[in-house]
């Protein structure tokens, strides 16, 4: 109901204010690509109220999910290209087009803000019968097609993950099991479901904490500073410095076309609202790597996002179009 | 014990008493409009509350939660439409006794069991949380399965008249379920390659169009006779009512909490079971069930607000959402600056007290505006059709909107709208394809989890349940009440007696 009056407000001014300079002169929409309570809604939601004090506006947010985050990026898509819809969205979008999920990603888009980064980490059932990561591939090697690893579709973190594995390991012959989303693998892990699961280090921090669940690598080329007894990744396997750093995203972006000024505004009043303290110490606190790039920085790393993640998948026979198809070069070896 | 002390914090701060008794009651008529959901009003609430203090933004979320889920009883009593999924077996006995002019009486008892179940969740969330969170824990995904077959075979009791017509009827809400991308492999199902039918179909369009515009097009040939006078002179149920019912009702809770605790299944699944179990252990009810039955009322009310509390536990002891509400919950917790995992309840004791605290007291201002206003509700009742019909119309359209903003979500319920009206009219039960909805995914995805993990092999799944006690119970009572809910038993009853007979003669 608040949002039907809010909108009627919005058309009321639009109707008034044609003529008016300068942004912005309305409420913003602010398009969330998942649900409320998950992590985009949460980075989204905690940053906006700061970048709306230095935009002197008004972003309305609202969470339209479904189709993977497709639903929301094709009606920010869809609206004029007048910075009055904002996408707020993760990395999910930059393989839908390997994945058959859609014909836009974020090319058709301008980057205001790529806000945080997160962390990959593998966790076991505390009462899994190795405690490391050496210690599962030599029980892989030893016990082939009897572990049991949680997944949630392809193009999610796990597929992506597992793919990596695939390709520094060789083939491991395991099950994979998929789950709906990393919280309800997760809660399977601990009853026991699934022996091993890829997660985001944010949603895994406080079950491993509490120990009801193993670390077993950090999937990035330095200690994580929340965990800093679990080894990385590579001290394991050197082959996974060709993947790292990798992790999910968080940005927010206006459509192609949109005005530089408009542009320059939304960036410079993200830019600051992400440094304010208190979203810094959620950040942080969620386990996730503040980032905050705009520009050509934040271009070129969607561009070499897009190319490592969609080729690792492609090679690992997940994909259901090449990426060569939408001209998506492979990255230099 | 001083951490205990924060179970009084609302008590003692008249602002949070205030959010609480707010939220309620808004909650009340959130629940009651089919189509605006808890879930909604939670998550328009995290934007809201966002710059709140932690305590006044859950006080108010806690508030419309508790509201809400018995909200929805109230317009499934008065016009057979059930404000929300939990409310839907309220409807089966509730509106016919709306339609003998008792909706005050099914309105009271309704109240006063869904305080009652509410206490009890909250009463094993308090005392209980660690224990029931362990054992929540230890679900597979077979054991998920077996309990949603479980509540597939539920449809014998939703099924009034032909049980073929309510198999029929349940076959396609799992068929409607299974619509869109499969999340497991995002292969689509069903969807004819058409874009729009890619994020399938929302069970809550399915719900409101099939309960509320059919309800509207069947009382269109009744649009000229008076409506039904109510009588609203006896609301509170009188003691005897209660005592006499309160065995039931702490079964009925039972199921409601273990329901609602279990991550993946909430409330709405939770009050169809406890309205099976109650059908099955009331040998004789006054009334018989479908007519207007009171167990028919307590049954799916206390277990539905039980459920409540329920939800609470893997929330509160291991960060786990036990259901959709609880889940956008933690996701403000998360905001507010708390981490919600295993150890707030070790860190952060006074949180999970004063969480206790605010569901205390927001059923207590749920039994007070359940049961005051129920002379304006009525009045919806005595209202002319064809003015109700309208209304009805309006919010189904309002409400299947709402849900994703999304317009061919209207058009579905429309659909779904139309083509209920024409099931109910060839005696095709409503309920049976609602609950197919619901389950669809339930039994869908954890009998491919359970399959997938035993590497495709029925012989190891085999020897996986019946090496766990809790997956052989499951197993059990699945064959069980197969056995004994279809004409299979009778027959077998019969020809065991008559070979008897022959073998005498």
């Amino acid at each position: 109901m608040k949002r039907i009056v809010l909108g009627a407000v919005a058309a009321l001014t639009m109707a008034t204010g044609a003529m008016a300079e300068g942004y912005p002169t309305k409420e913003i929409q602010g398009i969330i690509q998942w649900g409320a309570g998950g992590s985009t809604d949460t980075v989204m939601r905690s940053v906006t109220p700061h970048a709306e004090a230095v935009l002197g506006g008004t972003v309305v947010m609202q969470n339209m999910t479904g189709g993977v985050g497709a639903i929301a990026l094709n009606y920010v898509a869809d609206a004029e290209a007048d910075g009055y819809t904002v996408l707020m969205g993760a990395e999910n979008p930059l393989l839908y087009k390997v994945m058959g999920l859609g014909e836009k990603d974020y090319s058709d888009f301008i980057p205001v803000s790529i806000l945080a980064r997160g962390t990959a980490i593998l966790v076991a059932n505390v009462d899994a019968p190795f405690d490391d990561y050496a210690g599962m591939i030599a029980y892989i090697n030893e016990n082939p097609g009897e572990l049991k690893l949680g997944a949630t579709g392809p193009g999610g973190l796990p597929s992506v993950i597992t793919a990596m594995m695939n390709t520094v390991e060789g083939e491991l012959d395991v099950i994979a099991v998929p789950f709906d989303g990393d919280g309800p693998a997760l809660t399977a892990l601990q009853g026991g479901a699934i022996d091993v699961m890829p997660a985001v280090l944010g949603a895994a921090i406080e079950g491993i904490k509490a120990g009801n669940m193993k670390p077993l690598a950090v999937f990035d080329l330095e200690a994580n500073q929340h965990l800093p007894e679990v080894p990385t990744i590579v001290s394991f396997n050197e082959g996974y410095a060709d993947f790292l750093p990798w992790g999910p995203f968080f940005g927010v972006f206006v459509k192609q076309g949109t005005p530089d000024d408009v542009v320059a505004s939304l960036q410079a009043a993200y830019h600051e609202g992400a440094q304010h303290e208190d979203f810094v110490a959620l950040m942080d606190g969620r386990g996730f790597t503040l980032m905050n790039i705009s520009g050509d920085e934040a271009q070129s790393f969607l561009t070499a996002w897009q190319q490592n993640t969609a080729w690792l998948l492609q090679d690992a026979g997940l994909t259901q179009a090449s990426p060569e198809d939408f001209g998506i070069a492979r990255p230099a070896e | 014990m001083e951490n205990f002390l924060n179970f009084f914090t609302v008590l003692t701060d008249p602002y949070l008493f205030l959010m609480v008794g707010v939220g309620t009651f808004a909650g009340v008529y959130i629940g009651a409009i089919p189509g605006l959901s808890v879930t909604m009003a939670v998550s328009i609430l995290i934007s809201f509350t966002f710059s709140w203090e932690v305590h006044p933004a859950i006080a108010l979320m806690i508030g419309i939660y508790m509201g809400g889920v018995y909200g929805g009883s109230r317009t499934a009593i008065l016009l057979n439409i059930p404000g929300a999924p939990s409310a839907i077996a309220t409807a089966m006995d509730g509106y016919p006794m709306a339609l003998k002019g008792k909706a005050g009486e099914a309105i009271g008892v309704t109240t006063v069991m869904s305080f009652l179940g509410g206490f009890i969740g909250i009463f094993v969330l308090a005392v209980a949380a660690p224990f029931i969170s362990d054992f929540a824990l230890k679900f597979q995904p077979r054991d998920y399965m077996f309990l949603a077959v479980l509540g597939i075979l539920l449809v014998g009791s939703l099924s009034t008249g032909s049980l073929i017509k309510g198999i029929f009827a349940g076959a396609l809400g799992l068929a409607i379920g299974s619509v869109g991308m499969d999340p497991l492999t995002f292969t689509p199902r069903l969807t004819f390659d058409l874009t729009f039918m890619k994020s399938g179909i929302s069970f809550i369009a399915v719900m409101i169009g099939m309960f509320g515009v059919s309800e509207a097009l069947l009382q269109l040939h009744q649009v000229g006779l008076p409506s039904i006078r109510q009588k609203i002179d006896r609301i509170i149920p009188s003691f005897g009512t209660v005592k006499k019912h309160l065995g039931l009702s702490m079964q009925t809770s039972t199921i409601g909490v273990i329901i609602g605790a279990l991550p993946g299944t909430g409330g709405d699944i939770a009050a169809l079971m406890a309205y099976d179990h109650a059908k099955r252990v009331t040998k004789n009810p006054e009334v018989p069930f479908g007519e207007g039955a009171i167990e028919g009322l307590v049954a799916p009310e206390t277990a539905n607000n039980a459920a409540v509390g329920g939800a609470f536990i893997p929330m509160m002891t291991l960060g786990i959402p036990g259901d959709a509400v609880t889940a956008i919950m933690i996701g403000a917790l998360f905001i507010h600056g708390l981490n919600p995992g295993p150890m707030l309840m070790i860190e952060k004791p006074d949180m999970f007290w004063f969480i206790v605290g605010a569901l205390v007291v927001a059923n207590f201002f749920m039994l007070l505006f359940g049961l005051t206003g129920i002379k304006f509700f009525t009045k919806v009742v005595e209202m002319p059709r064809s003015v109700l019909i309208p209304l009805i119309l309006l919010l189904s359209i309002v409400g299947s909107y709402a849900v994703n903003n999304s317009i061919s979500d209207v058009y579905w319920m429309l659909g779904f709208g139309v083509f209920g009206y024409f099931m109910r009219h060839y005696g095709y039960p409503l309920g049976p394809v609602i609950l197919g909805v619901i389950l669809s995914r339930l039994l869908d995805d954890n009998w491919r989890r359970a399959i997938i993990s035993e590497k495709e092999d029925l012989g190891r799944f085999f020897v996986g349940v019946f090496s766990s006690p809790l997956s052989t119970i499951l197993l059990a009572a699945v064959i069980l009440i197969f056995v004994s809910q279809t004409p299979l038993w009778a027959k077998m009853k019969s020809r065991l007696s008559s070979a008897k007979n022959r073998s005498h003669s």
